[in-house]
């Protein structure tokens, strides 16, 4: 019940990904009026990168950032810089332990939705330019951002329900998704076997742990979205992103449309043309529809 | 020529501007069009429209006679359901390219993506490229030409037409077969290229249907119907319909069709009552004077909303299901009773159009019979999603009922058992649905109110949809809502009932906050006013009734109406047996049998205290059972009946104040 875009460029550099893809989700709100969310990335920071959604009311405000405070003194992490915006409380830390655990109990206590050195997931309520505006999306820079507008059924609208999905536990990877899983609840359970803990209903959530599991078994990129969609039921289009790369995958049903364009600059994919043509004004692209059941990555 | 610049105007703006071009029979160039949606739809005159680069979904569809040419790519469904003209295609199209194309040509240049020329019933789809899997999905009729290579699954579930495949062919569709071209085939095919600059010298591979699955393999035996009394009652297993089942099932190997909705007991408005002792309404004559009836369904948004006399629609019901008597009796008595008809499945008769004061397009996952000419004189139309008997499938009509007529005006081949689609081709989520609503107002010209009738299943959920979607208005249907035909197990264990659906609906605007302003019809097992205003205090806008009108025009509940030899001529398309059904008479006893809703809603409404009914609310009912209690989270008041016996009471006031 949704829309994905993303976009690359293929020379390292400062792009504009976030002008970009603010006009891309914007060319396809109307597949999700609820909220919209972005995942961009940029250079590496020195300091691990944390955002959190916390209450915007000022007491709630107050009590979540000295929460997040005490969780960080006891596993030893440095705040270095912070910033409270919008919905949200973005930090860089300086942490040298083990992130598994480390995040594990920091999601316990707090709402976290992003980690990481290059990435930077920012989600609320409203359209892009919505957010655009409360986040000043459009001024960021970098390499790729991949996003999503939502249009939420089985679960509530709340900042922390929308898309993009960080991959509990594992840096740097994030997912966009527009479909349904069927089997969602047999894989959670799966997963949960092997430790991993859920923080919402969400389906998409579940695509970015799987894909993350499977890295840090030491898959790659391509061979997880491979046995992605062998595991996965139902129809979705997916997006996942690293700090190198950019990637889709297409269940066997095709009922979930994408398209996209590539250039000798970059590589943008969205749900509909009409997001990749904003990238294009006035003119006309040569898209492409990934067939059914396939899979890419593009590496910067 | 006309330009028309879409980095200036908006959709709507343009599509107006296109249409009054086609009045003045100037053509058209759009520039800047930037991969838009709906360009071009519901123009219904011979112009060109030329789109200077990419369109997006449903461009140049539900037009008529007009000619598209779109310099490079489409998306979706490029000529949907048009009847005649034709759209050229420079570049590639995506999905369902000439889904349910009526006649006309698609020309794509390029590739073609999935499920091209889905339910199609006439007219040509050509491709220049590759075409991606599904080709020909349960198309009804009309040729598809591709050039190069087809993906998997070509012509799957096809009922009828051809298709001419140049290249390899992945894997042939579930009941598809390859045959030897017949003479003058290929001529004109290539007479066809010809017209459109294209040729092609290799040699084509036809496919058509195998025909395996057009019927129902064994038919079942004629058997002494169980009227619904009979059917319905006694012991839970092993009583005369659970045997006569397992016999019959024995002799056919496969699922049992049957008419009318689920037999089976749940809990229904009979297990609430009034929290008022409405007795002293007694046989008030006066009850019609003061009482507020009046409604109004679907101005959500601004267009022109149904204007009914009192909260009471006539349910969907198909020509094709019920004879064309039934229907136009059903639309004279709408009328004379001051409320809406509704054409169901299959398309809008003449008749009925002008029998009918207000009448409600539905629009089906088979597009069978739709066109923009209907549309355009609709004063609702409504999305199909399915129907409370059978949410997760399409309409059926046994062959019997699939007349010269029927198949002529849905554009299918005769004496098929008919399945309809499960779902619309370009309908695969919320957001697809969006795209679709867009395009069903353009065709409108944002003149009448959308709505989407949906069987009750996941309710919660679905109207949470529904709502953001924007729909006009929404109609829920209840398992104990009747079909014309249907397997018994969907029949009885698919669907929700009434009562759930109502209280899930309520539920699911709550958690969204939404505002009051999308009109919820509530269908499904409601007999007569009492049990509508039970429905619109628990939170419906209006009610819709099916069976009762048809009862009330003399159908016997024998829930034979598939069968298609309906001893009372309604459920029937046999001349012999329609000619049983006295239309004049029939309409003037459903008219008055809605008029004695009329007067229970007047008189219920008034005994409550109120003078409009549509302030009846929660606070007036209270639950007879637990499980109605636990349903509605209204107050269990367990010897409330003792008391007061509301129904008992009300049950004998029609009688006397006819």
């Amino acid at each position: 019940m949704c829309g994905i875009a993303g976009v690359m460029y293929k020379q390292k550099g400062s792009h504009e990904i976030g002008a970009s893809l603010v006009d891309m989700l914007d060319g396809c709100q109307h597949r999700g009026p609820d909220s919209t969310g972005f995942a961009l990335y940029g250079d590496k920071h020195e300091q691990l990168q944390l955002r959190f959604i916390i209450p915007t009311d000022e007491a709630g405000k107050a009590e979540a950032i000295k929460n997040i405070a005490t969780l960080l003194e006891k596993h030893s992490a440095k705040l270095v810089t912070e910033e409270s915006v919008g919905c949200s409380y973005h930090i860089g830390v300086d942490f040298g332990g083990d992130l598994l655990a480390f995040t594990k109990e920091m999601e316990e206590h707090a709402k976290l939705v992003s980690v990481g050195h290059y990435l930077d997931i920012i989600k609320d309520d409203g359209t892009a330019h919505e957010v655009d505006s409360v986040y000043n999306i459009g001024a960021i820079k970098g390499t790729h951002a991949i996003g999503h507008v939502r249009l939420a059924t089985e679960s509530a609208v709340r900042p922390e329900a929308a898309h993009p999905f960080w991959a509990t536990g594992f840096e740097d990877i994030a997912i966009v998704h527009n479909g349904q899983l069927t089997n969602y609840w047999k894989m959670r359970r799966r997963l949960q076997r092997r430790g991993f803990a859920f923080h919402t209903d969400n389906d998409s959530e579940l695509v970015a742990v799987y894909l993350a599991d499977k890295m840090d078994q030491g898959e790659t990129l391509n061979s997880a979205l491979e046995t992605a969609i062998d595991d996965m039921d139902g129809t979705f289009s997916f997006l996942v992103s690293t700090p190198t790369e950019i990637g889709y995958a297409k269940d066997h049903l095709a009922a979930k449309p994408m398209v996209l364009v590539e250039n000798d600059d970059m590589i943008a994919i969205a749900s509909e043309e009409v997001s990749i043509n904003r990238l294009f004004p006035g003119q006309s692209v040569n898209s492409t529809e990934p067939a059914p059941g396939t899979f890419k990555t593009w590496s910067l | 020529m006309v330009t028309i610049d879409l980095s200036k105007l908006n959709i709507t703006e343009a599509n107006e501007k296109i249409r009054e071009c086609g009045q003045n029979g100037q053509d058209v160039e759009v520039i800047n069009p930037d991969a838009k949606h709906n360009i071009g739809v519901g123009l219904t005159d011979p112009i060109n429209v030329t789109v200077k680069g990419s369109a997006g979904y449903f461009c140049g569809g539900l037009s008529h006679g007009a000619t598209y040419n779109i310099e490079h790519n489409v998306g979706w469904a490029v000529g949907d359901n048009i009847y005649a003209g034709t759209c050229i295609v420079g570049g590639n199209a995506g999905a369902i390219a000439g889904v349910g194309l009526r006649g006309g040509d698609v020309i794509i240049r390029g590739n073609m993506g999935s499920r091209a020329g889905q339910i199609m019933k006439s007219g040509t789809l050509l491709c220049g490229g590759d075409c991606a899997f599904m080709a020909g999905y349960m198309m009804y009729g009309g040729r598809i030409i591709i050039l190069g290579d087809a993906a998997e699954n070509v012509g799957q579930d096809m009922s009828s037409g051809d298709i001419f495949v140049g290249g390899k062919i992945e894997s042939l569709g579930n009941d598809a077969e390859i045959v030897d071209m017949e003479p003058g085939e290929l001529e004109s095919i290539n007479e066809f290229l010809a017209k459109y600059d294209m040729s092609f010298d290799g040699t084509f591979t036809k496919v058509t249907t195998a025909g395996k699955k057009l019927r129902y393999g064994k038919q079942e035996p004629r058997h002494r119907p169980q009227p619904f009394f009979v059917h319905s009652k006694s012991s839970n297993y092993w009583n005369a319909k659970v045997q006569e089942d397992i016999w019959i099932k024995g002799e056919v190997g496969r699922y049992r069709i049957r008419g009318y909705g689920a037999s089976k007991p749940v809990p229904h408005l009979n297990d609430i009552a009034f929290a008022k002792d409405v007795s002293h309404v007694k046989a008030d004559i006066t009850a019609l004077d003061g009482v507020q009836l009046r409604t109004t369904i679907g101005g959500r948004w601004g267009a022109k909303p149904l204007d009914l006399s009192m909260p009471v629609m006539i349910a969907p019901m198909s020509y094709g299901a019920l004879s064309k008597s039934v229907k136009i009796a059903l639309a004279r008595a709408s009328r004379l009773s001051g409320i809406s008809e509704n054409t169901g499945e299959g398309g809008m008769m003449d008749e009925q159009r002008e029998e009918a004061d207000q009448l409600v397009l539905q629009m089906l996952s088979g597009r069978l019979g739709f066109s923009i000419q209907d549309i355009q004189r609709a004063d609702a139309v409504e999305i199909y999603i399915s129907q409370g008997a059978k949410p997760g499938l399409g309409g059926q009509l046994m062959a019997k009922k699939v007349t010269a007529e029927i198949a002529e005006i849905r554009g299918i081949p005769m004496g098929i058992d008919l399945r309809s689609p499960s779902r619309h081709p370009d309908v695969l989520g919320a957001d697809d649905l969006v795209i679709k609503m867009d395009e069903l107002r353009e065709a409108m010209g944002h003149r009448v109110p959308l709505g989407i009738k949906m069987g009750a299943g996941r309710v919660r959920d679905d109207i949470k949809i529904a709502y953001k979607d924007g729909f006009d208005f929404v109609e829920l249907d209840g398992l104990q809502g009747s079909t014309g035909a249907a397997s018994t197990e969907v029949l009885e264990n698919v669907g929700i009932p009434t009562l759930c659906a109502i209280q899930e609906a309520i539920d699911g605007l709550k958690e969204i906050d939404a505002k009051d302003d999308m009109d919820l019809i509530l269908m499904g097992g409601i007999k007569d006013g009492v049990d509508a205003v039970k429905m619109l205090a628990l939170g419906a806008h209006c009610i819709s009734v099916g069976t009762a009108a048809i009862v009330a025009g003399s159908c016997i509940s024998c829930m034979q109406c598939h069968v298609g030899t309906c001893p009372v001529g309604i459920a029937t398309q046999d001349k012999e047996h329609e000619a049983r059904f006295d239309v004049d008479l029939q309409a003037q006893n459903i008219h008055r049998y809605l008029e004695s809703v009329r007067w229970q809603m007047a008189a219920i409404t008034k005994a409550l205290g109120y003078d409009n009914v549509h302030n009846v609310g929660r606070e007036d009912l209270v639950a007879l059972t637990p499980e109605a209690a636990d349903i509605t989270g209204l107050p269990y008041v367990p010897g409330h009946r003792d008391h007061t016996r509301p129904d008992d009471n009300l049950s004998t006031l029609s009688r006397k104040a006819g």
